[in-house]
C-alpha cells in the first residue's frame, strides 16, 4: 500500500477548500469541471494498463482524502490521490512533476 | 452447480479477513436469507492478485433485515439491505464455524 | 435546511481551484504518456465515452420501462442486454467494459411497498454506462457509510422521507454488479410521450435519493433534482 505523507508539491501548489461550515451532503453536489472528466479517464488508463489499480486507487482516496489531504475539496480526491500513488510507485518524481506543472502553467497562460 | 436455493437462511462467515476481499466487516456473522444467483464470478481474493485462472464460484445475493445488522438501527424494522458474497464466505444459518 | 436545488447550477466560484487542478491533471496525464503507461489515444478513447455518457441514458431506460410493459420485462430480467435498445452498450469502449463498471446490470423496481436505493460501501462503484459520471457526494465516506447504517437519516437530507411501512432497501454493489433504481411513475404523467416523461426521471431518482415529480420542468438537467421530493 502507499504511503500516508503527502507530498510537498500536491499541499502547496494548490489552494485548499474555502473555510466553510458542516455541509450536507446535497451541498457537495456540482456541476465537474472538465478536468474532472479527464481525470476520470486517466483513472481508467492507469487501472487498464495496471499502473493502479481502481480499488485501490479508491481505498487511498478514502484514506488520503479524509487525513492528510482533508484540506482539499472532495471533488479534488482523485487527482490528488492519483498524482500521489504515482509519486508513491517512483513513477514519477517529485521535481519531474514540479518541472511539468510549471510548463503546463505557463502554456495555459499564455494560450 | 450452487449450495445455496433461494429462500436459504445463510450466515456469512467470520473469517480472517484475507486481503482484497469484498466481504465488508458489517456483515460477518450477520445471517439473511439468499434471494437471487449471480453468475459464477472470480472470486475477488484471487482477482485482486492478478492471477488469470482465479477460482471461480457462485455468488449469491443476500437480503438481511437492517434491525438484525446495527444493534440500534433506528428506522424501520421492514428495512433491508441486500449485498453480493460468494458461496465461500456463506454457511447454513445456525451452524457453527468449521462446520 | 436548505431546500434550494440551485447549487447545481452554480458557477465554479474559484478560477484559481479550478486552473489549479487543472495543471494537475494535465501534468499527470502528459508525464504518463511520456513514460508509456499509456497511449493520448488510450486516454482519448476512455475521454470520450465518459463524456458521452449522462444520466439520459438512464432516464431514457426508465421511461421506455413505464410506457412499454414489454420492455420493462426485458430490463428487469437482463439488464445488460436491454441497454441495448436505447443503444447503450456495457462493452464499450474496449469490447469488455471498463476496470471500473463491468458488465453487469440490474435495475431495481420501486414499489408502493419497497423504495430502493444504492451505495457502494467499498469503493463508490456506480452504473456510469447508464447515469454518466457519480456525484461527489456519492464517493464520500459520508454517504457510503451513512447511507448502510441511517439510510433514513441520509434520505432526509436530500429531502426525501418515506413512511415506516415503506421498505427501505439499501444496496451495497461490493463485487461486480452495478445498479440503477427504476422510480415509480409519478401521478399526473397519465398520456405523456417517452421524451416526456424522461425529463422528470434525475440522476438522484435513479439513485434512490429522490423521486420524479410531474411538475418538474423539462428544460432542467438531468442531474438537478427538487430537494422538496417525497411528500
Amino acid at each position: 500500500m502507499g504511503t500516508r505523507t503527502p507530498y510537498d508539491i500536491l499541499m502547496h501548489s494548490l489552494p485548499d477548500a474555502p473555510a466553510s461550515f458542516e455541509r450536507t451532503l446535497p451541498d457537495l453536489d456540482r456541476t465537474p469541471a472538465p478536468w474532472e472528466g479527464r481525470v476520470q479517464a486517466t483513472c481508467e488508463c492507469l487501472s487498464w494498463c495496471g499502473t493502479l489499480d481502481h480499488l485501490e486507487r479508491r481505498h487511498a482516496e478514502d484514506e488520503l482524502g479524509e487525513t492528510v489531504y482533508a484540506r482539499f475539496p472532495v471533488h479534488a480526491r482523485s487527482v490528488l490521490v492519483t498524482a500521489h500513488s504515482l509519486l508513491d510507485q517512483g513513477v514519477i518524481s517529485e521535481e519531474e512533476l514540479e518541472a511539468k506543472m510549471k510548463e503546463v502553467r505557463s502554456r495555459f497562460e499564455s494560450a | 452447480m450452487t449450495k445455496f436455493n433461494v429462500g436459504d437462511r445463510v450466515t456469512v462467515r467470520d473469517a480472517t479477513s484475507m486481503f482484497h476481499t469484498r466481504t465488508q466487516m458489517y456483515v460477518r456473522g450477520r445471517t439473511g436469507v439468499v434471494v437471487s444467483h449471480r453468475p459464477e464470478w472470480v472470486i475477488p481474493e484471487d482477482e485482486a492478485w492478478g492471477r488469470e485462472n482465479g477460482r471461480k464460484e457462485p455468488f449469491y445475493v443476500v437480503r438481511f433485515r437492517q434491525t438484525d445488522l446495527w444493534p440500534s438501527y433506528a428506522g424501520s424494522d421492514v428495512d433491508t439491505l441486500e449485498t453480493e458474497e460468494s458461496e465461500r464466505w456463506l454457511m447454513p444459518a445456525g451452524k457453527e464455524e468449521g462446520q | 435546511m436548505s431546500t434550494t436545488h440551485e447549487h447545481s447550477h452554480a458557477p465554479i466560484q474559484d478560477e484559481d481551484a479550478t486552473s489549479e487542478f487543472n495543471v494537475l491533471e494535465t501534468a499527470i496525464r502528459e508525464l504518463a504518456v511520456e513514460k508509456g503507461l499509456f497511449s493520448a489515444e488510450d486516454h482519448r478513447r476512455f475521454l470520450e465515452w465518459a463524456e458521452s455518457r449522462g444520466p439520459a441514458g438512464g432516464s431514457r431506460l426508465v421511461a421506455k420501462a413505464w410506457v412499454d410493459p414489454g420492455f420493462k420485462q426485458r430490463l428487469l430480467s437482463n439488464g445488460t442486454e436491454a441497454c441495448k435498445e436505447v443503444g447503450i452498450d456495457w462493452n464499450d469502449p474496449t469490447g469488455k467494459g471498463t476496470p471500473s463498471d463491468y458488465t453487469y446490470f440490474y435495475v431495481l423496481e420501486n414499489t408502493p411497498e419497497v423504495h430502493n436505493v444504492i451505495v457502494c460501501t467499498l469503493c463508490s462503484c456506480y452504473p456510469r454506462p447508464v447515469l454518466g459520471m457519480s456525484p461527489a457526494w456519492y464517493r464520500t465516506p459520508n454517504y457510503r457509510r451513512r447511507m448502510v447504517r441511517q439510510p433514513r437519516e441520509v434520505l432526509a437530507e436530500f429531502g426525501l422521507d418515506l413512511p415506516l411501512d415503506v421498505a427501505i432497501r439499501v444496496h451495497d454493489s461490493n463485487q461486480k454488479s452495478r445498479f440503477m433504481v427504476m422510480p415509480m411513475r409519478p401521478d399526473g404523467t397519465e398520456g405523456w410521450g417517452e421524451e416526456q416523461l424522461a425529463a422528470i426521471v434525475t440522476r438522484d431518482t435513479m439513485i434512490g435519493v429522490a423521486l420524479p415529480q410531474a411538475d418538474w420542468k423539462a428544460d432542467r438537467s438531468p442531474a438537478e433534482t427538487p430537494r422538496s421530493a417525497g411528500r
